[in-house]
């Protein structure tokens, strides 16, 4: 590796340092996620029993 | 007696049934051949081992490489209704393959031993299994197989579309079956009779599937069958062309004496001619022979469950099936069909030789529970049932249907059969609507049935009411009444059969059509046609009775304890709730258990130890499964599907559907699967998910995350909670909580 790439090199570990660095909540902004949860109505249904085996 | 010992007979259950007892036809069959001479006679479920087999690993390992992949969905600019039913397989497939391969053994292993009895460990299991049907499912797209039915792209009711289902490899997931385990096994012992026993239309298909492959395999054998289903179409099922190469006959209601005649004019040369409610094919032309006379009742011997495979039914003790009386002593309902079933007359079996057989069953299979099967027990049966089976230390568990009886169930009758192991009755109620009860000819009071239920009830007898919503000239306030009536009664009755009406052929609503104000509609292309549409002078229409069926169901939801939640799941595996009441758990021990899960989970909220389940997958979706299910849950795709009791599509209901339910737009989303559940997030939720499994619990993902995003995060994670995704147990590694899906 040359001089200068070490130096790239090194500057890359440095930023990804300082986004480790980073609060958690900076990082991923918590507050703006859409954090909809979509309950899906169960595909188990009542109307589908066989009641009558004779 | 001479013993045939060369002349094996085989009889099958053909899928599909319900998967947790055996049932009785065959065992009667057999019991009755071996008496009257014919000693090599073996009884297959071939339903439960086809169910057995797809819910294996290998079996659902290889069903989901089949299914199509989302991938065949990402960049379309819509979903289109005619793709919604292909896509939520994909999705589900996708989420839950993974999780429910590596469940479904230990699922069966629960429902089979002990762990049954703990709802936390049962629930689960018994999702899994419908989940692992889904599979099965996709992968032969657009069948659908569930615990409780199974249909096709073709309809019931038309007899090419029978025979071209029966045929059909890459669709019908039998074929596969009885080549690989059923032929084989019978190659060992050649059949030279085989007998199908179809009760239920959704066996039509794999019961003439199964006759045709073997009358190609065993050219020798002769191919018949019968069974309640058969008992309403089978006349035009054996004019319909083609259908001999399936079948070589047929027997009409009781099995006994037709099957035994039969085997013995194949065995001994005799004239199929003289076997009497048999139709049989005469160089290619169906000969209908005359009624033949009905056994005596009482001298039967008792049922041969031997050789049935006990270990495979998904309950953890045997339920079993025991004739006490055959047709119905009543008779008079104007919507009944079952006297059709069994044939004209009623016939009952002594209490002395019931409890007799019972025990002999009881000590020959060591089993404790029974499921009496009766159209109804007529008032003496109810005194003396009890007294004998007292009498005689029978010590059994027990269940039954019944006719309301006021006179017999008395507050002391209904002592009595608790004491003698009754633990559930199944009551027609149908309507509180006197006019209506009059109508269907019911010959009972609402007050009298309330008074029946009550006395039970207070006995410790658990109580269900069957219900009909729909029935001609019935207007939605009569039917909300009837909602109303026994919700308000939810103390005594704990479950609720709910039906719609069908006009069905054989009842007398069909028979005489102007005295329930209907005109019928014929199909003149459904040479197989069993129920019909109707036009009704008044009340609601086919259409309004669905609705308010989904009000009534939505209430008894909303109401009942046993259907809140996912404790309808006991309501729904035959015999489930029974074997808790086998126990004697108390029928209101066991409701309130129920309510107290249900609430439970409602009060579930954002423990600060949550963290995503064990095996949560997430997938990405290029639509959304949530509005696809929606969709396809509106009673306009409902019908799309053939009908559940029917097997029929509605005419011309995929147009209308496509026309007004139109198609959906691309929408990023990620559907989350773990115990069992589905939930669907946006992408950020993934993100929210990744952080969390990183962090290890909510709690310290909320000391991470900051003040302003709290909020969001504990609904969200309480949200998630309810649904089973996340958990309060230990954190997953981050390493192993990986997203799947198309784009990731
Ligand atoms: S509904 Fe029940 S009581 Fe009425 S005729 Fe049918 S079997 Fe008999």
């Amino acid at each position: 590796m040359t001089e200068p790439d070490k130096k790239k090199d090194g500057a890359k570990k440095e930023a990804a340092k300082d986004e480790t660095a980073k609060p958690l909540a900076e990082k991923i902004g918590f507050a703006k996620l859409d954090l909809t949860v979509e309950e899906v109505e169960e595909r188990i249904s009542p109307r589908e029993t066989n009641v009558f085996d004779k | 007696m001479i013993q045939t010992a060369s002349f094996p007979v085989t009889l099958v259950f053909p899928p599909q049934g319900h998967f947790t007892q055996p049932y009785l036809a065959l065992p009667c069959l057999k019991a009755w051949l071996r008496e009257h001479g014919f000693a090599d006679v073996e009884v297959i479920d071939a339903s439960v081992e086809a169910y057995d087999r797809f819910l294996t690993a290998d079996y659902l390992a290889r069903a989901s490489a089949r299914v199509p992949s989302l991938a065949s969905f990402e960049g379309a600019q819509e979903l289109r209704f005619e793709d919604m039913e292909a896509f939520r397989a994909a999705a589900e497939s996708a989420a839950s393959a993974a999780s429910v391969i590596a469940g479904v053994e230990e699922a069966k292993r629960v429902l089979r031993g002990e762990d049954f009895y703990d709802p936390e460990r049962y629930v689960p299991a018994v999702r899994t299994l419908y989940h692992g049907l889904r599979l099965v499912s996709a992968a032969h797209f657009p069948s659908q197989l569930t615990p409780h039915n199974f249909t096709m792209r073709y309809a019931n009711d038309r007899s090419a579309e029978v025979l071209a289902a029966t045929v059909d490899r890459e669709e019908n997931p039998f074929l596969e079956f009885y080549d690989s385990e059923l032929l084989p096994r019978l190659d060992a012992r050649p059949p030279r009779v085989l007998g199908l026993s179809v009760i239920y239309g959704s066996q039509l298909i794999p019961a003439l599937t199964l006759g045709r492959l073997v009358k190609e395999r065993f050219p020798d054998c002769h191919v018949t069958a019968g069974g309640g289903f058969l008992a309403y179409i089978g006349a035009k099922l054996m004019r319909a062309p083609g259908v001999d190469a399936c079948l070589d006959s047929l027997v009409f209601h009781e099995g006994e004496a037709p099957l035994l005649g039969l085997c013995r004019a194949l065995r001994d040369g005799g004239d199929l001619a003289e076997v009497g409610s048999l139709t049989w094919f005469d160089g290619g032309t169906p000969v209908e022979n005359a009624p033949g006379h009905p056994i005596p009742l009482d001298r039967a011997p008792v049922p041969d469950f031997d050789g049935l495979p006990f270990d495979k039914y998904f309950s953890p003790e045997t339920v079993l099936p025991f004739d006490i009386n055959r047709g119905c002593y009543y008779g008079e309902c104007t919507f009944c069909t079952l006297p059709t079933v069994i044939g004209p007359g009623y016939r009952t079996r002594r209490a002395e030789t019931i409890v007799d057989h019972v025990i002999r069953l009881r000590d020959r299979h060591g089993a404790r529970c029974f499921n009496f099967i009766t159209d109804c027990m007529p008032p003496g049966m109810i005194a003396d049932l009890p007294d004998e089976l007292i009498r005689r230390e029978a010590n059994v568990r027990w269940w039954s249907d019944a006719r309301i009886e006021p006179r017999a169930y008395t507050a002391e009758g209904a002592r009595a059969l608790y004491d003698s192991g009754c633990r559930k009755l199944l009551f027609g109620f149908e309507t509180a609507t006197p006019r209506l009860l009059k109508l269907m000819k019911k010959g009972q009071s609402v007050k009298s049935t309330l008074e029946v239920a009550e006395n039970c009830s207070k006995a410790g007898i658990s109580v269900t009411f069957y219900a009909m919503v729909g029935f001609p000239s019935e207007t939605r306030e009569e039917a909300r009444a009837t909602l109303d009536f026994l919700l308000a009664h939810s103390d005594v009755v704990r479950e609720v059969s709910l039906q719609t009406f069908h006009l069905d052929e054989v009842a007398e609503t069909y028979r005489d059509p102007a005295a329930f104000g209907i005109e019928v509609l014929d199909d003149p292309r459904a040479d197989l046609q069993l129920y019909h549409d109707y036009v009704a002078a008044s009340g609601m229409t086919a259409a309004e009775a669905a609705e308010a069926f989904d009000e009534m169901m939505a209430g008894f939801r909303a109401n009942l304890p046993l259907f809140s939640g996912d404790n309808v799941l006991y309501f729904m595996q035959k015999s489930h709730y029974f074997l808790h009441l086998a126990r004697d758990v108390h029928p209101d021990e066991f409701v309130r258990r129920c309510a107290e899960r249900t609430n439970a989970r409602e009060a579930r909220g954002a423990d600060p130890s949550l963290a995503p389940a064990e095996g949560l997958a997430l997938v990405e979706l290029p639509f959304s499964y949530a509005d696809c299910v929606r969709t396809l849950g509106h009673p306009l795709a409902r019908a799309v599907r053939p009908d559940f009791l029917t097997g029929s599509f509605v005419e011309g209901a995929r147009e209308e559907a496509i026309a007004s339910l139109g198609a959906l737009a691309p929408a990023r989303r990620v559907l989350a699967y773990a115990n069992g559940e589905f939930v669907e997030l946006r992408p950020d939720g993934r993100t929210a998910l990744a952080a969390l499994a990183a962090a290890g619990s909510l709690g310290e993902l909320l000391a991470e995350a900051g003040s302003e995003a709290a909020e969001g995060l504990r609904a969200f994670a309480a949200r998630l909670h309810r649904r089973g995704a996340l958990t309060p147990r230990a954190a997953v590694p981050a390493a192993e909580f990986e997203t799947q899906g198309v784009t990731s």
